[in-house]
């Protein structure tokens, strides 16, 4: 089933940007990893298409913080953008494996990092093991979601 | 309701017999224009011709391709002589360009020049409906038949000649209404300039150096100050507002509210009163950075050059004398606490709003810092600590620790081309921090200074020289707006975060002091003026212009002439260059003494007038007089502006309005509900905003459905609700009226009128049971094109909904209640 980025994105809005790179600028990410910024992934996009910007590996480094479309002059929706593209991207399957692992996991145990030293950690403490995660309410969601679609588990 | 019938017989009778009488005599020639490709690269103009030659009364339909010019204008003389013309058609751009250029040709053919009509077929349809060559031919059709039906029932007028005063008012004191005041007075005429504040001298006061040519801001302006200051024809008066105009084009009443000085003219600006004042407070002329006294003067160079005290900072302010120290300190006993403000009562014959504008607040931009990094400042602030005469004595240095800083930032479009601030340039940031940034290089050849921008628009003569001469000198100019600026509370000094785009890699400066190169927007009391006066303003809240290319500092209202930043974003030489040419324009009213006013004005037949009064009530001008005793009203024809407010209010049809009378405006109607009436929209459009609004949809070519037909009245409070009910009963699919935004009304809001009866109107659709959406009251100024369009689209998919049946019952249940004025339904 082919779903059009530009039904999460008014593809109109991309035209406003000028570039002035404030976004980038702001973007905490990219502090931290090397991050595809809002700015360039805009330009590409216009540019280039976004066929190529969905093969980007680099896209998945955002967190949705959203100060770029806080500080964008042009009220661009930066966020819905970067969102849309990796729906589109994650339909094709350019996922990039350490997040793949961790939906997988999210997906069996219902926690998307492997918790059993935690709990011996937390008897160490004398604290009470994490209680259950309730699997069918998120194997739920991801269905919901369509996440199951996109993702084998 | 017995004598009701009886006088709409009668009238309808008269009409009857005048237009047989009339179509006897009525010949008409029809001009389709193509004006080049504009109209016929959509329109068929030689199918609308044709179509045009078999209208009733018309003698003669050309096409040409461009019928404003020599050759076209030619033809029509001819014709008019040769053809025994009588009324003229012209269909080609909005009456608001042309119509006095074709009114001229009829004119110097010996037609009346109230003989013409025009259609509009380029703004109202072959730019709004591009793609789409039969809609828009058969829209040009009906245009034209429309405009044919009105030409057919006009009467020629004759305009009134009013005496303009030879006398003028400046509002606004800075560049802009120094020149204008000046070259009126030097043209030989009384000037009153009106400054809010203490002194003239406005924004480039402020301003250290010019761009480009790096003049000494002050020292070029203090002699034109001084000017003003001893011109025997200019009457200065500052600390003064204006509070009330009346009165129109050669003839406003204006009230000035004259605020008390408190320092009478003895003051020889010694000074010795300042050091003798308890109170303190931020020196706004220096932005703030430095304090003055309660009793002060504005800065050196000030016009008049008298001190003045701040009675909302003095300890007096109760009207109590609690503190005399400056009293006693003036030798020359100068002071004078009981002085009063006072209403000066002015009469002036032509206005120049010269009102400048205000600074960009960039507070709002938190990432940025400013007002709470004290190294972060504003463009004129830094104007203020590079100038000898500022808080610094022209040393530079920065606020935190009063350090020369060594690496200085500026960053550019700050509150500028931006929806959440001004959405448009400013024009003038960009080569003012290129000449500020000189300005530090030609003083302190050792600091690093950073430009970071979007674009640079150094677009004026000799603007992309000193921007050449910048980076020659070794200002660097990185592309990339910083994101972000942290600042080292010890130090004070900033590191900015953001990307350079054209390397396409971060960056992260520290730098000593960060100057932001804030934009210039509207006064935030623009409105102000602009009720006072009748001014449009633009979408981004600036004066508009009557014309943007051709009657770039005319006004919608007569007599009122713009100059300066008021009317949009400008440098000094663009302010100063507008000022001359508004003083120009003013001039050319009062040498010659006076002036013509359109022959529009409501006229009142006193055989059918019951001398009920209520047309006066609602003239906004009280230009009718009458009284029972007399048995009838009048209109005073100097006094009446002609919106035509109260034809509708009189229920005996003893009132009309020249040159849009009942008559005209029914055949419009008629004409153009002839074919395929349910499909239609009429549309009723005040001629300074809303008709305006629809050519500024053309002129930027927003597309909108076809089928509305606009008819141009001048306010929209002549719409009658007869008008509206004929359309209705004549099968229209829907009716839009519209007009200027509420208090934005150019007829001392008559059109408060039109809400009045258009809301009274659906009330008796809503008793009815009809469905009330199919009449709507949209206001949309002279801006709004985009607006004008969106109501458009929106009536038309009401009137997709629409069946044969709802149109029916409309008819059926209006018919219930006879029309009154207009041809017999």
């Amino acid at each position: 089933m082919t779903v059009k980025i530009w039904n999460f994105f008014p593809r109109q809005a991309l035209y406003e940007c000028y570039q002035c790179a404030r976004c980038t600028g702001s973007c905490p990410a990219l502090e931290v990893a090397p991050a595809l910024g809002p700015r360039e992934t805009i330009l590409k996009c216009l540019n280039l298409g976004h066929d190529q910007v969905v093969e980007d590996e680099r896209l998945w480094v955002c967190c949705t913080c959203n100060v770029c479309e806080d500080r964008c002059p042009q009220k661009i929706p930066i966020s819905d953008l970067l969102v849309a593209l990796r729906n589109s991207a994650a339909r094709r399957g350019n996922i990039p494996d350490k997040l793949g692992i961790a939906i997988e996991l999210l997906a069996k145990t219902g926690r998307s990092m492997i918790v059993h030293q935690l709990d011996e950690m937390r008897a160490h403490h004398g604290l009470e093991p994490l209680l259950p995660v309730p699997i069918d309410e998120i194997r739920e969601i991801f269905k919901k979601t369509r996440l199951d679609e996109v993702i084998e588990f | 309701m017995e004598r009701r019938e009886e006088i709409s017989e009668l009238k309808h009778a008269l009409e009857d017999s005048r237009k047989d009488k009339d179509s006897k005599d009525v010949r008409i020639g029809v001009y389709v224009c193509h004006c080049g490709k504009n109209i016929g690269g959509t329109v068929d103009c030689e199918d609308v011709a044709r179509f045009a030659g078999e209208l009733p009364n018309v003698i003669l339909a050309k096409d040409s391709l461009y019928t404003c010019s020599e050759p076209g204008q030619e033809q029509i003389k001819t014709d008019i002589r040769e053809q025994k013309l009588n009324r003229v058609v012209v269909a080609s751009c909005t009456p608001r360009l042309h119509e006095p250029t074709f009114r001229a040709a009829c004119e110097s053919a010996g037609l009346n020049p109230y003989l013409l009509e025009m259609a509009n077929i380029r703004e109202h349809c072959s730019w709004v409906h591009l793609h789409d060559r039969e809609a828009a031919t058969s829209k040009a059709k009906d245009l034209v038949s429309m405009a044919v039906a009105r030409a057919a029932r006009l009467q020629p007028q004759f305009e009134l000649t009013v005496p303009v005063k030879r006398t003028a008012m400046v509002i606004g004191g800075g560049v802009a209404g120094i020149q204008a005041s000046l070259d009126m007075a030097d043209a030989g005429y009384k000037v009153y300039l009106v400054e809010r504040s203490g002194s003239i001298g406005g924004r480039m006061a402020q301003i250290d150096k010019t761009f480009p040519t790096m003049d000494c801001s002050i020292c070029i302006l203090a002699p034109k100050m001084s000017e003003v200051g001893r011109h025997p024809n200019i009457e200065m008066l500052t600390l003064s507002e204006v509070k009330e105009v009346n009165g129109h084009i050669g003839n406003f009443k204006v009230k000035v509210l004259k605020k008390a000085r408190y320092v009478t003219d003895g003051c020889t600006a010694c000074g010795d009163c300042i050091q003798a004042c308890p109170q303190l407070a931020p020196d706004e002329f220096n932005a703030g950075l430095s304090i003055r006294h309660a009793i002060f003067i504005p800065f050196a160079q000030a016009v008049p050059s008298r001190y003045l005290v701040d009675m909302d900072l003095c300890l007096n302010n109760q009207g109590i004398v609690a503190c005399d120290r400056c009293f006693q300190a003036c030798a020359r006993r100068c002071i004078n606490f009981a002085e009063e403000d006072q209403i000066l009562d002015l009469e002036v014959g032509t206005i120049v709003v010269a009102t400048g504008v205000d600074v960009y607040d960039p507070t709002a931009l938190t990432e940025l810092g400013y007002g709470r990094f004290p190294n972060v400042i504003t463009t004129l602030e830094f104007e203020r600590l590079i100038n000898a005469g500022g808080p610094s004595s022209g040393e530079l240095i920065r606020p935190s620790d009063r350090k020369r800083p060594k690496t200085v930032a500026f960053l550019q479009c700050i509150g500028s081309r931006s929806k959440r601030s001004n959405p448009y340039c400013s024009n003038v940031c960009c080569m003012n921090t290129i000449k500020d940034a000189l300005l530090i290089k030609e003083h302190w050849p050792e600091t690093e200074i950073f430009v970071f921008y979007i674009d640079i628009r150094a677009f004026g003569k000799g603007f992309e020289d000193l921007f050449q001469r910048a980076r020659r000198e070794g200002v660097t100019f990185i592309r990339g707006i910083p994101g972000e600026i942290i600042e080292d509370i010890n130090k004070g000094n900033l590191t900015l975060l953001g990307e350079n785009t054209l390397l396409g890699s971060s960056y992260r400066y520290n730098m000593d002091m960060v100057i932001l190169s804030v934009g210039i927007r509207p006064r935030s009391d623009a409105s102000v003026i602009q009720r006072l006066l009748n001014l449009s303003t633009d979408t981004d809240g600036f004066y508009m212009e009557a014309h943007p290319k051709l009657r770039p500092v005319d006004t919608t209202t007569g007599g009122v002439f713009l100059a300066g930043a008021a009317e949009g974003p400008k440098d000094i030489k663009d302010s100063v260059t507008q000022a001359s040419a508004a003083s120009s324009r003013a001039n050319i009213l009062m040498s010659r003494g006076e002036v013509k006013i359109p022959a529009v004005t409501a006229r009142i037949n006193p055989e059918k007038c019951t001398a009920c009064g209520l047309c006066a009530r609602v003239c906004p001008y009280h230009a009718i007089e009458g009284s029972k005793e007399q048995g009838y009203f009048e209109v005073i024809e100097a006094m009446c502006q002609g919106c035509g407010a109260c034809v509708p209010e009189c229920k005996f049809g003893a009132l009309d309005q020249a040159h849009f009378t009942d008559a005209q405006i029914v055949g419009q109607i008629t004409a153009a509900l002839q074919t395929e009436p349910e499909r239609k929209i009429i549309c009723f459009a005040c001629n300074w905003c809303s008709y305006a609004g629809a050519d500024f949809a053309g002129v930027s070519r927003i597309q909108y459905p076809e089928n509305v037909r606009i008819i141009r009245t001048m306010c929209s409070a002549r719409v009658s609700p007869e008008w509206i009910e004929m359309a209705f009963m004549k099968g229209v699919g829907a009716v839009l009226v519209s007009g200027c935004h509420p208090s934005d009304c150019h007829y001392n809001n008559a059109n408060q009128n039109t809400s009045k009866r258009v809301e009274k109107f659906w009330k008796r659709m809503e008793k009815l049971g009809l469905n009330k959406d199919r009449l709507r009251l949209a206001w949309v100024s002279a801006s709004e094109g985009a607006q004008f369009a969106k109501v458009v689209k929106e009536m038309e998919q009401g009137i997709q909904k629409l069946t044969p049946h709802q149109i029916e019952e409309t008819k059926q249940k209006l018919a219930k209640r006879p029309t009154k004025k207009g041809e017999p339904v």
